[in-house]
């Protein structure tokens, strides 16, 4: 009996041994994918970013901060950066808005609601690279419609070269980036605001309180998570900015329009400056991590 | 159609052939070749029209004559070099033979990514085969520091496409010579080429003409620069310190040339890239403008094939003449060198099918292919009656490849020369986009200097030794 018993317990503690352990048996496929794809490629861009490395001369010897010096001294970094964080701080406030008022739109029930969602998802979902080409396309100087449209509204021949000429690059490359992702904000942000507690909003309506009272004071606390990690999301996505500027202009004329990722991509892929560019990978993988989990703590998401 | 065009070629290659015991280079490969029946040999070709030969014509051809069979590895132009310099860091062996871009030699000949080929060609006794190529190619884009690591396969070089039918026009010759104080005719230099475009966008023969269209895009445009820079009296560097020179007067001067010219361009032509171009020639809306070698064909009709249907149907066919660029030396502009990969297991096999293909007996059929872009580029070819007779003005056209052949002008070929030009690029687009032309060229030899200093002077100093000492580096 008392064998019986004992035995009984030890298979109960092996169970429970198991059980405690089974998830991690479980999970280990996906952590080591996850430490392949992300940790090995991460550490070795550590690695070749304190080595001089390009495609053309493979120095493998280590070259201490030679790469990490030149990043504070290009000034073509630094511009690179800065056209990133202004073009950050000006599409991501106008796909707020813009984002925010359709979806206030589409908030309450109104006729043929589920296809105009259908229509105004259509950019999010198509491929930002062909996106951008197509934009190319509409702001081609000769054949492009907005040429045409612009030329019936001034009732003579337009023929603004918006991918080269100074004061169009860019409102071209914001019309393009505005176009494909505000619906993705519309999108989340009419989810946040279907989920509004409508009694609240019927309390305070019955309290005489006034539109707007009621949208600052009850509607935009409500769905003040949601749009922070949207924020954020659109944030990281816009400090990453490539597709569309590539398509459009290629960061040129000249470097007038350079972002950091185009910056990255031509000293990577057209200059060959491997462990150059493995540096400021690294720094900004770094800087964006830092920003991502303040941001996290401060919307309290990440507690 | 790919049946009739092997047919086509099997006739041509018979009639082609020398008498019985008496190889030509094309038999010697083919019958070396033969012990390495059953591999597979992996290709690397530009993706696109280019890579039709070696898919539709000689690939075929090739399994059919040795039972080797040809993969085709269509790559972008844009990734071509990084692709063969990054499988042979990485050791893979992926490429037994390689398309490579004259100017990049250097680069990879350094790296040890080519195989040299001299003892095969000796071998299989291919040097004097070798003499038929046009010297400009032949002596330029073959060896690297005395070493033949390609073969020149691609006759590129930018040539000037005219209306001769309205140059030829009496009452435009009187107007012009009227206007300018000399005779309408092709241009000798670029004061020229601004007034005949001006001349034309004025006196357009229909609503929509204009005086001429040139290749202003990104990736392409500075081809254009160095060849302007180098025909005014442009040097690249100071040969003693390796100094950038790029932003003397005269590289500010072929800028302010360019923007001044845009004013008699269709509006917008100064983004223009190749396909703009070409439209608006094929349609008939230029009366000038620059390109390689194909519009000389499709401008005449030839190559109505399926597979060249997004070529816009030739309005000009008849009324085209051609002629070298102001200066008289045009920019060879790209190219091709077949090249076989030190990294490959059948570099023997990779090399008989290189020396097939850019045999005199073959390549003649596929400089004619009228879907692909190979341009001629043997003395043999310029000269072949068969070519002569494609169509009325084909003899004209192949005289006039021939002489730019004499006095092509190389494309810098240094150490990472892709920087150089990357460089020389933005600052060009910069001054189209409104940045003073002076400011921008200074930034960019400013870069220069620093990509050579990266390089190492004394390595790239020697490199640009290698380059100036051909004969085409610099107009002659």
């Amino acid at each position: 009996m008392s064998v019986a018993v004992a035995r009984h317990g030890d298979t109960g503690g092996f169970n429970r041994w198991a059980d405690r352990r089974f998830k991690y048996l479980l999970i280990w496929p996906a952590v080591l994918i996850l430490l392949l794809v992300g940790v090995f490629p991460f550490v070795n861009v550590l690695v070749v970013s304190f080595q001089d490395i390009s495609l053309v001369f493979e120095d493998k010897s280590f070259a201490g901060l030679l790469n990490y010096k030149r990043l504070f001294t290009e000034a073509r970094l630094w511009q690179a950066i800065l056209h990133t964080v202004v073009f950050t701080l000006v599409a991501l406030p106008i796909e707020f808005v813009l984002g925010l008022l359709m979806a206030l739109l589409f908030v309450e029930p109104i006729r043929g609601r589920q296809v105009f969602l259908a229509l105004l998802i259509i950019p999010t979902v198509i491929s930002p690279i062909v996106a951008g080409a197509t934009w190319r396309l509409m702001f081609d100087n000769q054949f492009g419609p907005i040429n045409q449209i612009l030329g019936w509204i001034a009732g003579e021949p337009v023929t603004i070269i918006w991918v080269l000429q100074k004061g169009f690059v860019w409102p071209a490359i914001l019309v393009a980036e505005v176009w494909q992702w505000t619906p993705f904000m519309f999108l989340l942000l009419l989810a946040a605001l279907s989920n509004v507690d409508k009694s609240q909003v019927e309390a305070a309506q019955i309290d005489g309180a006034s539109k707007l009272r009621i949208f600052f004071r009850i509607v935009l606390p409500a769905i003040k998570p949601v749009l922070a990690i949207v924020l954020l999301i659109r944030g990281l996505d816009l400090f990453r900015l490539f597709d569309v500027v590539w398509a459009l202009t290629q960061g040129g004329p000249g470097t007038r329009t350079e972002t950091l990722s185009t910056y990255a991509y031509v000293q990577g892929f057209q200059q060959f400056e491997v462990s150059y560019t493995s540096a400021i990978a690294f720094v900004v993988v770094v800087l964006l991590s830092i920003a991502i989990v303040l941001a996290l703590r401060r919307v309290e998401i990440a507690r | 159609m790919k049946k009739a065009v092997l047919a086509f070629a099997a006739v041509m290659l018979v009639g082609a052939s020398p008498p019985a015991g008496a190889q030509n280079a094309a038999e010697r490969a083919v019958e070396a070749a033969k012990q390495f029946a059953g591999i597979t040999l992996n290709v690397t070709w530009e993706a696109g029209l280019q890579a039709n030969d070696p898919l539709n014509f000689s690939g075929p051809m090739w399994e059919e004559l040795t039972g080797i069979k040809i993969n085709v590895v269509e790559i972008p132009i844009s990734e071509l070099f990084t692709k063969t310099l990054a499988e042979h860091r990485a050791g893979t062996g992926a490429f037994d033979l390689l398309n490579v871009v004259p100017a990049w030699m250097p680069d990879l000949a350094e790296a040890g990514a080519l195989e040299p080929l001299d003892a095969f060609i000796d071998k299989y006794g291919y040097r004097e085969d070798l003499q038929d190529i046009a010297p400009v190619y032949r002596d330029n884009q073959m060896a690297y520091q005395g070493t033949i690591y390609g073969l020149p396969d691609d006759g590129d070089v930018l040539i000037m496409y005219y209306r001769k039918d309205l140059f030829g026009d009496p009452a435009r010759q009187a107007a012009f010579k009227e206007r300018f104080g000399y005779d309408l005719a092709p241009p000798d230099t670029w004061a020229q080429f601004k007034d005949i475009s001006q001349y034309f966008t004025e006196n357009p023969p229909h609503e929509g003409f204009y005086g001429s269209a040139m290749i202003r895009s990104p990736g392409l445009i500075h081809y254009y620069f160095q060849e302007r820079f180098r025909v005014e009296g442009g040097e690249f560097f100071d040969a003693d310190t390796m100094k950038a020179q790029i932003n003397s007067d005269i590289g500010v001067g072929v800028i302010e040339g360019w923007i001044a010219e845009h004013e008699f361009m269709p509006p917008g032509a100064s983004a223009w890239g190749p396909i703009e171009v070409l439209n608006a020639w094929l349609a008939g809306d230029l009366a000038i403008m620059g390109w390689w070698p194909p519009p000389g064909r499709w401008s005449a009709g030839y190559g109505d094939f399926e597979i060249l249907s997004f070529v816009p149907e030739s309005k000009v066919a008849g009324k085209v003449g051609y002629a070298l660029p102001p200066g008289g030396a045009p920019e060879l502009a790209a190219g091709f060198s077949l090249a076989v990969s030190s990294g490959s297991k059948n570099k023997e096999a990779a090399y008989l099918f290189a020396q097939w293909l850019n045999s005199p007996e073959i390549s003649l059929q596929r400089v004619q292919l009228p879907y692909a872009l190979r341009d001629p580029f043997r003395i043999s070819q310029y000269e072949s009656e068969e070519y002569q007779n494609l169509w009325p003005d084909a003899k004209e056209y192949l005289e006039t490849l021939r002489a730019a052949a004499e006095t092509g002008l190389l494309d810098l070929s240094i150490r990472n020369t892709f920087a150089y030009e990357e460089a020389l690029t933005r600052a060009i687009t910069a001054a189209f986009g409104g940045e003073d032309p002076q400011k921008a060229l200074d930034r960019a030899a400013e870069e220069w200097d620093k990509i050579t200093e990266r390089v190492g002077l004394e390595d790239q100093k020697r490199a640009y030794a290698d380059w100036i000492s051909k004969p085409n580096a610099y107009p002659n």
